[in-house]
């Protein structure tokens, strides 16, 4: 009986200090992500961006300038090759539009298309339009980390929360300990992975350590992927506000 | 001799046989008639399912029924059209470009496939062009026109005369953009069909959306259903030269396969407890009349009648009722089958809900041997394998036994 008390006692002691020190290591799931997600974008950015979108049967390269204001708003404008210079998206808030300059038009996206391919990438307007869902619409849990390259790498869990617009059954991400995103897995309703993004290359951008190349594979289709490659990128610049309106969409200034 | 017995037999009691007779006839003219219509009903309801836009069959690209994606394409779609259609069985070959875009008009947008044709090949193929509402069908030398399905339309608030943008990826990934004019509505009775499709030239859809003149299906038209599927083997070897692959009406439309199963299991069901209680209604009468005569059966014994023929002799009444009555239900429900066939049946079902199934307000019964014979063919051998049960109690009666029946 006393031995059973004073293991219980150690025990509780052991976990009162070690979960402290824990979490000092190791910050809840949810700051991570955050993190992350600032990490990528900040209150605003700017960059630019080459993309290459590779078919079994043939490869695009495509130029595109980007820039982001807050969680929400995103526009988009393609620069190369000619064939796809100056089309344009812009998203506001769950509002995407796109602009094709052979036809001079402005189209609103159907919210039955936001699934569909973006540009013939493997990225779909979801992931323009969503792309900070991952911190509203889920629930993260931390699953572990690990040691690679001197750093730690944190996998995390996001699983929808209940009545949530997602298609997803689960995201699960690899998160490293200067909050770059490593890995992004998409897996379906039925917990199968269906696609994942990696992150190929880290390097120094605007003096922080940055996703430079990602590539996303649907894991359904092999031969298929799409990688994007930051050439630059400023950030927590001041955008001026006619940058995400409608009028600058079909006649950039 | 046992023969003329049997039939003398049969007539002592007339009334009784008659009767026998007549419900062994009605029963059969009922089936006759029942898998007449429904054959009839069901060979309708395909055909016009499949005219609607499938085709009684298409060429497809290897992969394209799990993935009809723009890159999966047949290249020399026109050479091969033409080879189809020198087929027996086949009159139209239709090339066809299966895209998905974005249409547009004003501040409204939809999704939706965007089908490119060739005009005077499609009508053959697809009846969307005689469903027509407003305006007219594609013609051969369009180039910037479109049909689009009323609801659609609605949704788009398009009429015609009215722009439709077109925004979508072509074969290569580039973006496909074109602005058409819309020339004309169809209503065709399937919403999913009435406001997803639009239909444009072939040639500029193919320009539109980067195909070098490949196409991504060809579906197949023909006098009748029937006709195509007996072509399939020989456009199989012709798709198997030409690296693409035929998928049958079935293949199209398994929904529509499955229900026609269904409902033919069903109908089996009730057609077999139909023959099973006649069978037996004519048993017990015939049994009846055996118990009748067991003194007389008694008698033939003692004059030295072996059992096994008086057996064979109730058996010979048995098969003798069966077969007239068989005959003359098959003459009725035959003829009958053969004059709606002519005639055409009403259905008393408002006909704006059977043209959304695509059903004609006056149905056809289709008389085939199968349809003709199934029913009467069952119920006499349901009522010859009964009649065992006479045979044996006949042929178990001993003479003292029988003749001191009361």
């Amino acid at each position: 009986m006393g031995a059973r008390l004073s293991a219980l006692i150690a025990a509780w002691l052991a976990a009162a200090v070690a979960g402290p020190a824990l979490a000092l290591a190791a910050p809840d799931a949810e700051t991570i992500l955050r993190k992350a997600y600032d990490n990528y974008r900040s209150q605003s950015s700017g960059s630019t961006v080459a993309m290459t979108i590779h078919r079994p049967a043939w490869e695009r390269h495509l130029e595109l300038k980007a820039w982001t204001r807050g969680q929400d708003d995103a526009l988009v404008r393609f620069t190369a090759p000619p064939k796809d210079a100056g089309g344009a998206t812009l998203k506001l808030g769950r509002d995407t539009w796109v602009y094709n300059p052979r036809l001079n038009q402005v189209i609103k996206l159907p919210p039955s298309m936001m699934s569909q391919s973006w540009m013939g990438s493997d990225f779909s307007y979801d992931d323009l339009a969503k792309s900070t869902d991952i911190l509203t619409d889920y629930s993260h849990r931390l699953l572990g980390a690990a040691q690679a390259g001197g750093h730690t790498v944190w996998t995390i869990e996001a699983t929808p929360k209940p009545g949530a617009p997602v298609v997803w059954g689960k995201v699960s991400l690899a998160i490293r300990d200067d909050y770059v995103l490593l890995e992004e897995t998409y897996f379906d309703q039925d917990m199968k992975p269906a696609r994942r993004m990696t992150t190929g290359k880290v390097g120094l951008i605007s003096g922080r350590p940055y996703p430079v190349s990602m590539t996303m594979s649907p894991l359904d289709q092999p031969g298929r992927w799409t990688r994007t490659d930051t050439v630059d990128a400023r950030f927590n610049a001041a955008l001026p506000s006619w940058l995400f309106t409608l009028s600058n969409l079909q006649n950039p200034r | 001799m046992l023969v003329a017995l049997a039939w003398r037999n049969l007539w002592r009691r007339s009334q009784r046989t008659v009767l026998s007779l007549i419900s062994i006839a009605l029963v059969t003219a009922l089936l006759v008639f029942m898998l007449s219509f429904q054959e009839g009903v069901y060979g309708v309801l395909k055909e016009a399912t499949l005219r609607i836009f499938d085709g009684y069959a298409q060429l497809q690209p290897p992969g394209w029924a799990d993935d009809p994606t723009l890159d999966r394409v047949i290249d020399h779609p026109g050479a091969l059209a033409r080879q189809a259609e020198g087929l027996r069985g086949v009159s139209a070959a239709a090339p066809r470009v299966n895209a998905f875009a974005i249409l547009a008009h004003g501040a409204r947008s939809y999704g939706a496939a965007v089908v490119g044709v060739d005009p005077a090949r499609e009508r053959r193929v697809s009846s969307i062009a005689s469903m027509i509402r407003t305006g007219r069908y594609l013609a051969t030398g369009d180039s910037d026109a479109a049909v689009l399905g009323e609801t659609l339309a609605r949704n788009l608030d398009l009429a015609v005369g009215g722009e439709v943008t077109v925004l979508g990826e072509a074969r290569d990934g580039s973006v496909a953009a074109d602005v058409l004019h819309v020339v004309g509505l169809y209503h065709s009775g399937v919403p999913e069909l009435d406001r997803s499709i639009l239909e444009m030239p072939l040639a500029r859809a193919q320009d539109a959306f980067g195909m070098e003149g490949a196409a991504n299906t060809i579906a197949v038209g023909g006098p009748s259903l029937a006709a195509v599927d007996h072509a399939v083997p020989v456009l199989r070897t012709l798709g198997h030269r030409a690296g693409v692959s035929v998928r049958d009406w079935a293949a199209l439309e398994p929904a529509l396969r499955e229900g026609i199963d269904l409902k033919y299991a069903i109908a089996m069901m009730f057609y077999a407890t139909l023959v099973v209680v006649v069978a037996f209604i004519i048993l017990n009468t015939l049994l009846m009349s055996v118990l009748e005569r067991t003194r007389e059966f008694g008698m033939l014994l003692a004059l030295g009648m072996r059992p096994g023929r008086i057996g064979a002799m109730v058996w010979i009444e048995l098969l003798g009722l069966a077969l007239l009555g068989c005959l003359f239900g098959l003459v009725l429900g035959g003829g009958a089958t053969l004059w709606l066939q002519r005639q055409g049946v009403v259905v008393p079902i408002d006909p704006r809900l059977l043209a959304q199934f695509a059903l004609p307000a006056r149905l056809y019964p289709t008389l085939t041997p199968l349809s003709a014979l199934f029913g009467p063919m069952s119920l006499l051998a349901a009522i010859i394998v009964g009649g065992v049960v006479p045979y044996l109690r006949v042929a178990g009666l001993t003479p003292a036994l029988a003749m001191r029946v009361p």
